[in-house]
């Protein structure tokens, strides 16, 4: 199973070698949640702010209990205040 | 409005949904631009085009040769200069019907309260957390909506914030005062210019909505902003029912 990962802004630089622009495909185990892709890409918490799968916001409180789909696509967001 | 004002406002008096009517609602406001640099340029500009009557322009910083990439308000030979002095002198050459108060300072809790207090509209461009979390305060504590967006690399986001709407959260709602404190600087990450054209773009869009209206259609959604995929998503923001800056307002209500 594949997904999509992205990751903006700061975040892009945890990007593994292969990345095009600032998103990813990888590849998922069954049952693989958000929370585990986060962990396994060493995203620092304080980076990690707004979590969507296919454009819905996941809660933090939800993270690990929503598995990634075949398909699916991660983006993640940290805090951004740039003017 | 004079003759001279009916045709160069004349291609918004065409749209129903300003007409005349709207039109003196944007002479007449006053809006607060906290920023005069990638997202208070196009805020600025697209305000004073469109006549708002009174922009109050702050920014304690000075035009440096990097901005220009992408701060359209200013000029090389202006270089060394205050922005928001740099702004003032910009305006007046775009619309004499706009009258700019520059405050040369980066502004804080002491100073808001009467900036915001003689504002119509709020406009949040600047680049820092803390500044973002003063004006919020600020904002919901004197009932004023505040029109907040964020451009940094490839990514910006945008929403309205508006204390007079139940449902409406605040900017701590999303951000929470207590988080870590992360900077993330133009100056060390980088942002690609005309993102932050497009954010200010659609500020200075929800303030004219704000003026004409009295509400906007982003007040409790977040608009994110992929400039790489040209892409947009967004999100429903709800209130936070524990959140130490707005729950308390409107006794009576649950929350969210």
């Amino acid at each position: 199973m594949q997904a999509k990962l992205k990751l903006f802004a700061s975040l892009s630089d945890f990007l593994p070698s292969g990345a095009q622009a600032n998103q990813i495909d990888i590849d998922i185990g069954d049952g693989e949640s958000v929370a585990a892709i986060i962990e396994r890409f060493h995203l620092p918490d304080r980076l990690v702010h707004l979590v969507l799968v296919d454009g819905v916001f996941i809660k933090p409180e939800d993270r690990a209990q929503r598995d990634l789909k075949d398909g699916e696509v991660l983006a993640i967001w940290p805090p951004v205040a740039g003017g | 409005m004079d003759d001279r004002q009916l045709l160069r406002y004349s291609r918004h008096i065409l749209l129903k949904d300003i007409d005349i009517e709207g039109q003196e609602r944007i002479l007449s406001g006053h809006v607060l631009v906290i920023g005069a640099g990638g997202l208070g340029s196009p805020v600025a500009t697209y305000l004073a085009g469109a006549g708002v009557g009174q922009l109050t322009i702050c920014d304690g910083d000075d035009v440096d040769m990097t901005n220009l990439q992408r701060q359209t308000l200013h000029r090389e030979a202006r270089i060394g200069m205050n922005k928001a002095e740099s702004s003032r002198i910009e305006v007046a050459t775009l619309n004499p019907d706009c009258h700019v108060n520059a405050v040369p300072a980066r502004v804080g809790p002491e100073e808001l309260p009467e900036l915001v207090r003689q504002a119509d509209v709020v406009v949040e461009a600047s680049d820092n957390f803390s500044t973002r979390h003063a004006v919020n305060r600020v904002c919901f504590a004197l009932g004023k909506p505040l029109v907040s967006g964020a451009a940094i690399r490839f990514a910006g986001q945008i929403s309205v914030y508006d204390p007079r709407q139940e449902s409406s959260p605040c900017y701590a709602c999303l951000f929470p005062e207590d988080s870590p404190v992360y900077e993330d600087r133009c100056a060390s990450l980088g942002v690609f210019a005309p993102l932050t054209g497009t954010i200010g773009s659609m500020q200075a869009a929800e303030v004219l909505h704000l003026l004409v209206r009295g509400q906007s259609a982003l007040t409790g959604r977040l608009l994110l902003y992929d400039a790489l995929a040209a892409e947009w998503q967004e999100m429903d923001l709800p209130r936070r029912p524990d959140c130490p800056v707005c729950s308390e307002r409107n006794s009576g209500m649950t929350g969210i």
